[in-house]
């Protein structure tokens, strides 16, 4: 009999990293350690829109997607799946100007932009 | 149900992570510094690891780093031949103290009014912070540079390793009470006030003193080589960590290795518990800093623990990490 596998323990989030614009030291450090109000509205928006760019990936699920790429590349594809950091796109039959690729992974960083009709 | 360590990855230095430090339990929790080789320390929060703020300044490695017990300031020690006192809420600049050479060390006193400061010059200076313009008192003593100073004693003694010893000032008269000589080089030094223990490091061995007298009570040998360990404040526990990239967990009373964990990708040159005992953390030469739960699955910080019924939930706020290694 197996012995049962040890599952991870769970995290809320990750640790937050530097911001990368300032030194920190931001927040009035202690006396109110969930931020100001501010602070507050903005991380509030912030989620609000996340919240709605993710539900609009899942919308694209299996849908054409029309793409454009850099060097003025045009591209249409079925949309399959993003990965966690929104840095690539699983996508099947890619038109691409060399023929239909069955599937392919399009990398966020050369997408301009992209399209599709709800 | 059997859990897995789940580590905790503090990134944003660029380089190796020398030195770290908590500072006590305060009113608004409990801080961490970082010292590193690329010149910025870093301020933490101690349960979450959540990056506070980048005390900007330095203009060399940073290899020594403390926080005083409340949190208020803090220190830094560089190769930039200075060692700087700054303000740990604000992220200021508040003293600039000339060295003659790398500073490798730095400690508060309990009250915050005096610096300890010991690096490559081979002397080890106190700097009064309240009087900016005075000159430090000087103990010179060692033969090789000063790796570690510590206060001791509720600050009227002092303990500073070098290359091959480890010596006990006096701080009133200035001068050696004692000296412990090793074979091979010194790695690393923790002080214990609670039950006067001192945690040397060196080759793979992990040696217990009395702080007091300076004598053996107790040693450990580790599979590889050991730059850093840590005695848990209730000392049932020590965590160490070295060359193989790997964090050790010993039962102190009976030396049997508990635990070991993969997680660094470099060597571990540090590694501290914090002050109420529930994480460690660990810094590495591959630039990041990991937290680390001492009892694994329990609910603390960032980690949640989760009971079998709760798996299925579909209120469940936690997220399952899928590797421990998925966010550098």
């Amino acid at each position: 009999k197996q012995a049962p596998i040890p599952i991870p323990v769970p995290v809320i989030r990750l640790p937050r990293g530097p911001d990368g614009t300032s030194r920190g030291f931001c927040a009035a450090r202690g006396r109110d350690r969930a931020g100001s109000v501010a602070e507050v509205a903005e991380q509030q928006a912030r989620a609000a829109l996340r919240e709605r760019y993710l539900r609009s990936i899942l919308a694209m699920v299996g849908r054409p997607v029309h793409f454009t790429l850099h060097e003025r590349v045009q591209v249409d594809a079925h949309f399959g799946a993003t990965d966690l950091d929104v840095a690539n796109f699983h996508v099947s039959q890619l038109q691409t100007p060399l023929g239909v690729q069955g599937e392919a992974l399009l990398r966020c960083a050369d997408i301009i932009s992209y399209s599709f009709q709800l | 149900m059997a859990m897995r360590q789940t580590p905790l990855t503090c990134s944003g230095h660029t380089r190796p992570v020398v030195d770290l430090a908590f500072s006590g339990i305060t009113p608004y929790g409990y801080f961490l510094i970082s010292a590193c080789k690329d010149g910025k320390p870093m301020l933490r929060q101690g349960d979450t690891g959540d990056w506070i703020g980048t005390f900007l300044g330095h203009k060399g490695a940073v290899w020594g780093a403390t926080l005083n017990k409340d949190a208020t300031k803090a220190a830094t020690a560089a190769a930039d031949f200075t060692a700087k006192v700054w303000d740990a809420v604000s992220g200021d600049e508040l003293m600039t103290l000339a060295h003659k050479h790398i500073v490798k060390s730095v400690d508060f006193t309990q009250d915050s009014n005096y610096l300890l400061t010991g690096g490559q010059d081979k002397l080890l200076r106190i700097y009064d912070l309240n009087k900016s313009e005075a000159e430090p008192k000087e103990i010179s003593g060692h033969t090789s540079g000063i790796k570690k100073a510590l206060w001791c004693r509720d600050d009227t003694q002092i303990l500073s390793a070098d290359d091959k010893t480890v010596r006990l000032w006096d701080r009133a008269t200035m001068t050696e009470v004692k000296s412990l000589n090793f074979s091979m080089s010194v790695s690393s030094m923790e002080y214990i006030p609670e039950g006067e223990i001192l945690v040397i490091t060196y080759g793979r061995s992990i040696a217990f003193h009395s702080a007091a007298s300076l004598e053996p009570i107790k040693s450990f040998e580790a599979p590889a080589p050991i730059n850093s360990a840590s005695l848990h404040p209730e000392k049932e526990f020590l965590v160490a960590g070295g060359e193989d990239f790997k964090l050790y967990k010993y039962d102190y009373n009976s030396g049997e290795e508990l635990e070991s964990y993969k997680g660094h990708f470099g060597p571990i040159h540090c590694v501290r518990f914090s002050a109420d005992g529930e994480l460690y953390a660990s810094g590495s030469e591959d630039g990041t800093l990991r937290l680390w739960q001492t009892v694994v699955g329990k609910t603390y910080g960032l980690w949640k623990c989760v009971l079998p019924e709760d798996l299925g939930s579909e209120n469940s706020d936690s997220i399952y990490s899928s590797t421990p290694e998925v966010k550098a």
